[in-house]
């Protein structure tokens, strides 16, 4: 009996002393947790041409891809990448699933009130495009007009306010289902990122898609859960290296095919 | 993890959600109605018709059963324009799940039908009942008695598959919340109480199947 009640307080002492080591564990912040574990979290969008996309062998690439590695390279970390849709970008971090998300999410004051943001990174335009053969000249040509957008994107929190009443506005989950459905008539105009308008233009020549209309330019940067003011402050503090020594510049070019614009800072 | 709770998001949206749901019942019960008439007839053509229909039957059954869903969806939403039939988000999510449910329906059905004594369809013929007499009064309807509680939980499949039909742009419960979810940012709220709203729709399809099985099968078998 003594020896099995020696056992148990064994056991217990186990428990206790990995239920202590898992509290002193959460009391590190994100980015020593990052540091100790030699490994970083970082959620990306593949399917957002030209900043995310997977190459013809399958593996992540894009203008985000390409600073995320460059990131953890000089962090010293091994990257895990999380791949989610552009639905899924800040729940993934908010769910604790990743670490950093940079997948090209656009500064906007609403979703600062759930997120933290980093220094911007880059920019982009949205734009509304359209086969040739539909009218669209200015805003209030769209009334009546099926327009595509994709949930949980910039073109989803500015098309809406200035498309004017009588725009029928259809939302679809990811990017490519907004493509499929321009391409297969089932609405009459997108509205996306320039950069993917460009992508989706090149590859279908037989459509004459043009563009009509520019809805807003925004930068975009990464995003760390609220809190996380070390981490945010180590990815500021990368950001204005590389964008002194023009690394920035050179992925930036490399994948969208212009010149980024001087970034301000948050 | 530190994430503070804000339910008065959802309920400042709650109309939303409630659109959402209403349109889940009424693209789902659509679904079903139009789908069991359409099981019901492959399911009558694949026990008692001629060989030909019944190989194009089976070969709907077997190609319904053996594909994604979401593929199903996809491809009667972007094709059928390109063969000049404009369809509407929620015309093709019903088109969609009717051709689904009506594949696993006739395979439901058919499993009822072939549980039926064929000395029981001898004796209508002998008593002088017709085909279609004999198929409705000596085989359809104890068929549907037999497999109802697999078509119910069949049906409320369906309903919890039409979520995906938010990809083709139709305004479910599912698109709804992912609309709410990426303008508000509260995901763990407008999913918990989604997953809520879907559990009690459930449970009210089963309990009203439970009531249509009761007084169409049980009630009319004690008279």
């Amino acid at each position: 009996m003594s020896k099995y009640l020696k056992h148990l307080g064994m056991a217990l002492m186990a428990v206790v002393s990995v239920a202590l080591m898992a509290h002193e564990a959460s009391a590190e912040s994100t980015l020593e947790k990052i540091l100790n574990a030699k490994k970083i979290r970082i959620a990306i969008d593949v399917a957002n041409p030209p900043f995310g996309i997977l190459d013809k062998s399958g593996q992540p690439d894009g203008s985000d891809v390409a600073v995320a590695r460059q990131m953890a390279k000089d962090l010293g970390a091994e990257i895990e990448f999380v791949q989610v849709p552009s639905t899924g970008r800040i729940p993934a971090l908010l769910a604790g699933r990743a670490d950093v998300t940079i997948a090209s999410i656009s500064v906007t004051t609403d979703r600062a009130k759930a997120v933290m943001y980093c220094n911007p990174n880059g920019a982009l335009s949205i734009t509304i495009f359209a086969p040739q053969s539909v009218k669209i000249k200015a805003p209030a040509d769209l009334v009546g007009k099926r327009v595509g957008i994709t949930r949980a994107t910039l073109e989803e929190a500015t098309v809406p306010k200035m498309a004017p009443e009588g725009t029928k506005i259809v939302w679809f989950d990811d990017l490519a289902s907004t493509v499929q459905a321009l391409l297969s008539g089932q609405v009459d105009a997108a509205a996306m990122t320039a950069f993917a308008e460009k992508t989706v233009s090149d590859a279908n020549p037989a459509k004459q898609l043009e563009n009509k209309l520019l809805v807003t330019t925004a930068f975009y940067g990464p995003i760390v859960r609220p809190g996380d003011f070390e981490l945010r402050q180590w990815i500021n503090t990368w950001i204005f290296i590389n964008s002194r020594n023009g690394t920035l510049a050179t992925i930036y070019k490399k994948y969208t095919g212009v010149d980024l614009p001087p970034l301000p800072t948050i | 993890m530190h994430y503070a709770f804000h339910f008065n998001v959802v309920w400042d949206h709650w109309r939303d959600l409630a659109e959402g749901a209403w349109l889940t019942i009424q693209l789902s019960a659509l679904a079903m109605t139009i789908g069991l008439v359409v099981a019901t007839v492959c399911a009558y053509a694949r026990t008692a018709g001629p060989t030909p229909l019944r190989r194009v039957v089976t070969a709907y059954v077997e190609l319904i059963r053996n594909t994604p869903f979401l593929v199903q969806i996809f491809i009667i939403y972007f094709s059928l324009p390109a063969l000049g039939i404009s369809v509407e988000a929620n015309e093709a999510a019903v088109a969609a799940m009717v051709v689904n449910f009506g594949a696993y329906g006739t395979e439901i059905l058919r499993a009822g039908i072939e549980s039926i004594a064929h000395g029981q369809i001898d004796a209508a013929m002998a008593l002088g009942l017709s085909r279609l007499q004999t198929f409705r009064h000596v085989v359809l309807f104890p068929a549907l008695k037999t497999v109802f509680p697999a078509l119910a939980s069949q049906f409320i499949l369906l309903m919890l598959a039409s979520s995906v039909v938010s990809a083709i742009s139709a305004v479910e419960l599912t698109a709804a919340t992912n609309s709410l979810v990426s303008t508000t940012f509260r995901p763990f709220e407008f999913y918990f109480v989604a997953t809520g709203l879907y559990l009690a729709m459930a449970l009210g399809f089963r309990a009203l199947l439970g009531g249509v099985y009761w007084v169409v099968f049980m009630r009319r078998q004690g008279i």
